[in-house]
């Protein structure tokens, strides 16, 4: 996925083999495979080129991190993904509420 | 009869009530273990408790339909009711359509539960497998990945396989020693299976809104999740650094481990979703990392809280053993 975006037009599973095989050993199967899975799950769109397909990504890198991030920050409710957030931004009043603490804290320290 | 409307009245009970007696003990986060289980084991006395009462009403009904139509009929109607009354065919439809809207509840619920659940599944699996697609890989680790956006945020998503997200936004305010915390606070809760606790969990707050000792408990529970991650990173990567990661994050200014900003916190000035009540507990995480509860204070807390967990998990048997028998 990271190849067809960093290729940015687009690619057929020859061209992407022949890239990947300079830097490991890879079969040109398990690219086909994959490439037709990235398809099926709709993340590369494709066309007939003769005998083989030319796959295109269908959004740009950005723009599915983009989704991603307004799946994780939107509100609670509108997304029923399990995400476990280290910690959410605080407002106004929960930075009042911190500010306290860690007066106390410091006051309180022996 | 008696034993059934005893455990419905009991489970009606503990649903409203028990969260008022359990939030206090557990709020604060002395004893995490001890808060999760009676949280739990108060959630799962009140499902068994009127599934208890569901399958005692069947039977009573099998054994004994003319006898039980009389007697609901006489203590409804009183001397009013007579053989052509309960005999009715009206009477006897209405006493079906109660029994039947009663089960269809049930039914409404469970199915309630699993669609929330099948849904929740499927968002978790899908977006933890396009996280770990479009995400750069970071920290020497296939599961951990970064997103650009100016947000600081850090989240892990439970799914095959797992995913850890730290936002572009987050990396830029933490220093090294802060990352790996951060990542132990979110590989703990991953090790711990607590996304499967949040997805039971949510899933009952689904199948009965408005039921206190679910919706509370969902939350509850998730708060304690937090906490018992929290616990998990401080001990391995410390607490100052930890500390200084929850503040970095939750204010968008970055903090150096140790030193705590006295002065103002800079407004992070961005719209910040609606996430779980559970990750915007930060005051109370930090006083609870920098200032532990003191042993005698955890040590009756943990007590009283094994005692709630006891009476709940031997309430449902008790109750159907002391009025049956």
């Amino acid at each position: 996925m990271h190849r067809i975006w960093d290729h940015g037009g687009t690619l057929t599973v020859r061209d992407l083999f022949e890239g990947l095989r300079e830097e490991r050993n890879i079969a040109y199967t398990t690219v086909m495979s994959t490439m037709d899975n990235l398809y099926r799950k709709g993340w590369l769109a494709r066309e007939r080129d003769g005998k083989a397909y030319r796959y295109t990504a269908v959004a740009t890198r950005e723009e599915y991190s983009a989704r991603l991030m307004r799946e994780a920050m939107t509100e609670a409710g509108d997304t029923e993904a399990v995400l476990s957030h280290f910690v959410a931004q605080m407002d106004g009043s929960e930075s009042e509420a911190l500010r306290a603490v860690l007066a106390r804290l410091a006051g309180g320290r022996p | 009869m008696i034993t059934a409307l005893a455990l419905l009245g009991y489970a009606a009970g503990a649903a409203w009530f028990a969260p008022a007696l359990l939030a206090p003990l557990t709020h604060r986060g002395v004893s995490v273990r001890a808060g999760l289980a009676a949280w739990l084991a108060a959630m799962a006395s009140v499902l068994a408790s009127v599934a208890l009462a569901i399958g005692l009403s069947f039977r009573t009904i099998a054994a004994d339909w003319p006898g039980l139509t009389q007697a609901l009929c006489r203590s409804v109607a009183g001397s009013a009711c007579t053989p052509e009354v309960y005999g009715s065919v009206l009477y006897q439809a209405g006493v079906l359509v109660l029994a039947g809207s009663l089960t269809l509840a049930g039914a409404l619920a469970a199915w309630r539960y699993g669609r929330r659940v099948r849904r929740s599944r499927a968002q978790t699996r899908s977006h933890a497998r396009a996280a770990l697609l479009v995400g750069h890989a970071i920290g020497g680790q296939d599961r951990t990945v970064m997103l650009d956006d100016p947000r600081p945020a850090a989240y892990c998503v439970a799914g095959r396989p797992a995913a850890i997200v730290v936002t572009s936004g987050a990396l830029a305010v933490l220093d090294q020693s802060q990352l790996k915390a951060v990542l132990a606070h979110e590989s703990a809760h991953l090790a711990h299976g607590h996304h499967t606790l949040a997805t039971v969990t949510r899933g009952l707050a689904a199948a009965f809104p408005g039921v206190p000792l679910f919706t509370r408990g969902a939350e509850e529970v998730a708060r304690l999740t937090e906490m018992a991650a929290d616990d998990s990173a401080a001990r391995t990567n410390g607490r100052p650094a930890l500390v200084a990661a929850l503040i970095a994050i939750a204010t968008g200014a970055a903090v150096a481990s140790g030193g705590l900003p006295g002065g103002a916190f800079p407004d992070p000035g961005m719209p910040r979703g609606a996430m779980a009540a559970a990750a915007r507990a930060v005051p109370e995480r930090v006083e609870r990392l920098l200032r532990p509860s003191s042993p005698a204070r955890s040590t009756a807390v943990t007590a009283a809280l094994s005692l709630a967990l006891a009476v709940l998990a031997a309430a449902p048997t008790a109750l159907t053993l002391f009025l049956a028998g």
